[in-house]
């Protein structure tokens, strides 16, 4: 039997500047076939304020979650930024100092770009089982695209956002089971090149186009299909019994995607957040699943299958009931 | 309609649906994977429409680029499929 994990709360936090996607500086540079793409990918702005790290942004929401909850976590997960500001140092103790968790257990988990939330939740999972006394276990992530240009060809726009999620063994929303698998041949697919290269000139680029739209888009849609299957037969249930869907946000074209290739249909919820906020990262998932609870989309006692996929590559899938009362407090 | 289909009819019926994919009507030998023209999801599309047309089932192994690219690779393709 899979160990208890359940989530108690969510809290995302989002800086006040915004851009809206047709101000976007890099569009200048496109050729005119990339900016049309970017301008049809179903974003109409992102947050963008660089008055904050992805460090302050994780702490920002942190701090919110720990004041309205008033909890004292003896674990704290840090999902990595994909660009840190300084090599050498650590976000995770620099993320302990913000928050003054002097006495709790820190690290952190991720590599996975996007996924990265399935380790963290896998790992708080493990920890909470393997330590009675430990209760409560926090994970955060400051979302900041890795480069100044936060077009990512031709998937996706990256805003800033700051996400924290606090985990024990019980709470409204319970984590019934994780899949998760990787095929380590497309590490390199998306690349950014740093080295002798001033930030300026960063940028994400797509080693292929061709294996990225075919070769790991149709392997997404076989791994997520039987990822599907397995889980639904592992527990006993089928497409029948999940109330509602949600995957991260990449673009409109990314949702159907998912939707034709499982037979699904997505929550309405996931273009809205994709519309105002644009793609987040590991945060996606989670601030998908709490706006579809805070509109009703997944009533007490009802359960819903949550996708992620990155391109590097990973896929993960997650189960989770929604036990009513506490579920809907989605800090803000 | 598994066994016995016309080359041409296979030709005619992936370029009357490849065109309407990528809004242009391709050569039988031209690349549109090459010229940027197929995205992921119309990638999706193109795949679907083959097994559900010719009765298929495109299985992780024929997911080979080379035999998807080109109209007259996708018709030499779906033909091996449909003798097997």
């Amino acid at each position: 039997m899979t160990a208890a994990l359940a989530v108690r709360a969510v809290t995302d936090f989002w800086p006040d500047r915004a851009t809206a996607l047709a101000d976007l500086p890099e569009l200048a540079e496109l050729s005119e076939d990339r900016r049309q793409t970017c301008l049809g990918l179903g974003i109409d702005r992102v947050r963008a304020d660089p008055r904050y790290d992805a460090v302050e942004l994780a702490a920002s929401a942190a701090g919110k979650l720990l004041a309205e909850t008033g909890a004292t976590p003896g674990a704290l997960l840090v999902i990595g930024s994909r660009a840190p500001e300084r090599l050498m140092s650590s976000e995770a103790t620099r993320l302990q100092a913000l928050l003054g968790l002097t006495d709790a257990l820190t690290f952190s988990v991720g590599g996975l770009g996007c996924v990265s939330l399935t380790p963290a939740l896998l790992t708080a999972r493990g920890l909470l089982a393997a330590d009675p006394g430990l209760e409560q276990v926090l994970v955060v992530h400051g979302s900041k695209p890795p480069t100044p240009r936060r077009y990512r060809h031709p998937v996706t726009v990256s805003g800033d956002g700051g996400q924290a999620v606090l985990l024990s063994r019980t709470g409204p929303v319970r984590v019934l089971d994780v899949v998760q698998a990787t095929n380590g041949h497309y590490w390199d697919l998306y690349t950014v090149d740093f080295r002798d290269r001033a930030p300026e000139d960063w940028s994400e680029e797509c080693a292929d186009l061709r294996r990225y739209s075919f070769q790991l888009a149709l392997e997404g849609r076989t791994r997520l299909r039987e990822m599907y299957r397995e889980l639904l037969d592992r527990n006993g249930m089928t497409a029948a019994d999940v109330t509602c869907h949600v995957s991260q946000n990449l673009s409109a074209g990314a949702f159907r995607f998912t939707e034709e290739a499982l037979g699904v249909r997505l929550s309405p919820v996931c273009a809205r957040n994709l519309a105002s906020y644009g793609h987040l990262g590991p945060n996606d998932v989670l601030l998908n699943l709490y706006t579809a609870i805070a509109e009703g989309d997944l009533p007490a006692g009802s359960r819903a299958v949550v996708f992620n996929a990155s391109p590097v590559a990973a896929w993960s899938l997650l189960l989770v009931e929604h036990g009513g009362g506490e579920a809907e407090t989605h800090y803000l | 309609m598994r066994n016995g289909l016309p080359a041409d009819e296979v030709r005619g019926q992936l370029l009357e649906f490849v065109t309407s994919l990528v809004d242009a009507e391709p050569d039988p030998d031209e690349d549109y994977f090459e010229r940027g023209l197929v995205n992921s999801l119309a990638a999706l599309e193109l795949v679907t429409f083959v097994e559900h047309r010719f009765g298929i089932t495109v299985r992780a192994e024929d997911l080979d680029l080379d035999n998807f690219r080109t109209v007259n690779r996708l018709t030499g393709f779906v033909l091996v499929k449909t003798a097997g």
